[in-house]
């Protein structure tokens, strides 16, 4: 029962732990292509009185990565079936030139802000048009919402190392005196906290296996019938079995530390 | 005889350097013998003791143990020259969590020895304490005089060049006392270990003049 109630102090909070991370994992994974979509179907407009080349609006600013010109002959003809009096060639002669900037990620809007400046001061430029308000919009709640949730992962990693670490100081009271002694009459370092390792390698693959088997339930089970439309078609992101490594990676580590940290203060100290 | 302790102008202290416990201490012990090291409370008997296990580094002079210089010993040496040494504590230093069968076997399981050598040596040293029946239970069922006899059998475990025994009987009635000054003797005269006893007082039992060094005003003194 006491052994039980040992390895569930560890395991849990280890197991909080591998949760955040494997949902932030997940997270990420399935709203990568939705962050990669927002930011590639970004544009600035640019209207200008002259042609402007690509390496010209670079050097105006080094987060422009492509300049793609709009087509100014389909503007005039479009122009001139308006207006009836007036030859497409003088519509093509008076019409600016017409620019769809693209940048190498998606800013933040005073960022976007201090380019717009930029591309006002350049001679020739008339327009900037960034449209800010609705695409920020869009993507400002979904970066809040990221951040909400890394918040709630951080938060809940820090409360659980703190548990570790009081079961670190349950693990230093309850093994120092063995210690101690096993290093009085020679004994290693990895002899004497042998049983600790060995305490917190089945802890750390319980809490492995545990973590691992919640998201394989969540994938299978939950995923298809939540009626999220999100989660449904991206349900192969949502939990892959290189996971596991990943989960019993950190889950070791974390053991590994722990159990030195233990074996280092539980050392005899020569005078 | 080859000398297994060599003490030159010995200073211990503790704080840093600034309590000094022993002075300026010389003293030899030869391989074979049985010494008694005696002296009032907190003269540094146990003090001496935890030197001569490399627990504490010399201030000054130099300590020899086993033929290595304690004074700058490295921590694998150390553990070496610790895994041919039996310890003996006044309050027995058993793992609870342990039978005394592993107790006993302690050294052995350090060392590296097999379950089957282990498991052996364990039988014929509980039979030597007469502590067979108890082989399977734990320190904290046993009385103080049988958990020290666990300490010895632990101590001769893997025939120690040196046993170092801090006030063994100090929390034990005559009787245990007795036995246990028995099992000292008969290591000391059937298996050669040299045997360093600290002590606040010499047990009467022990009628054979042996060798007596006394601990007072921080310094070690030969008295037979």
């Amino acid at each position: 029962m006491k052994s039980a109630r040992d390895h569930l102090m560890f395991v849990l909070p280890l197991m909080v732990i591998l949760i955040g991370i494997e949902f932030f994992i997940v997270f990420d994974r399935v709203t990568q292509n939705y962050e990669e979509k927002l930011k590639s179907s970004y544009s600035i407009l640019v209207v200008a009185r002259k042609k402007i080349d690509l390496p010209t609006f670079k050097k105006i600013d080094d987060r422009i990565v492509d300049a793609e010109t709009m087509k100014r002959k389909d503007i005039a003809r479009i122009i001139a079936k308006e207006m009836r009096n007036a030859s497409g060639n003088e519509i093509l002669k008076s019409l600016p030139y017409f620019y769809s900037i693209h940048l190498n990620s998606f800013l933040r809007q005073d960022e976007i802000d201090g380019i717009e400046k930029k591309l006002m001061k350049y001679p020739g430029i008339n327009r900037v048009e960034t449209f800010g308000d609705s695409h920020n919009s869009k993507y400002n709640l979904f970066v809040f919402l990221k951040t909400l949730f890394w918040s709630f992962v951080l938060l809940m990693s820090l409360v659980s190392i703190f548990l570790i670490i009081k079961q670190m100081e349950v693990w230093h009271m309850a093994h120092r005196e063995r210690m101690q002694t096993m290093e009085i009459f020679g004994a290693s370092m990895m002899l004497r906290s042998g049983v600790l390792f060995r305490m917190g390698i089945v802890d750390a693959l319980t809490a492995t296996m545990l973590s691992s088997g919640i998201f394989a339930i969540l994938k299978y089970y939950w995923v298809p019938n939540s009626g999220i439309e999100l989660f449904m078609q991206k349900r192969d992101l949502i939990f892959e079995p290189a996971d596991i490594a990943i989960l019993l990676g950190i889950s070791m580590t974390i053991v590994i530390v722990a159990v030195i940290n233990v074996a280092m203060i539980s050392r005899e100290i020569r005078e | 005889m080859s000398n297994v302790i060599s003490a030159s102008r010995l200073t211990l202290a503790y704080d840093g350097g600034r309590k000094e416990i022993i002075k300026n201490a010389t003293f030899q012990i030869k391989r074979g013998e049985f010494v008694f090291i005696t002296g009032p409370s907190g003269s540094g008997k146990s003090t001496l003791l935890k030197s001569l296990y490399g627990a504490l580094i010399p201030k000054n002079g130099t300590l020899m143990v086993g033929g290595l210089n304690l004074n700058d010993i490295s921590k694998r040496k150390l553990q070496e020259l610790r895994s041919h040494m039996g310890i003996i504590f006044q309050d027995y230093k058993l793992i609870n969590e342990w039978t005394v069968e592993k107790n006993v076997v302690l050294p052995l399981m350090i060392a590296g020895y097999s379950t089957d050598i282990q498991q052996t040596q364990a039988q014929k040293l509980l039979r030597h304490v007469k502590l067979t029946e108890h082989a399977n239970r734990y320190p904290l069922e046993l009385s103080g005089g049988e958990q020290q006899r666990v300490g010895v059998a632990r101590a001769l475990s893997k025939n120690p060049f040196l046993i170092l025994a801090d006030e063994p009987t100090g929390n034990l009635d005559e009787y245990s006392s007795n036995v246990i000054w028995d099992l000292m003797e008969n290591a000391n005269s059937q298996l050669s270990a040299t045997v360093v006893v600290v002590t606040h007082r010499i047990p009467n039992i022990f009628n054979t003049p042996y060798r007596h060094l006394i601990i007072e005003n921080r310094g070690i003194y030969e008295v037979r």
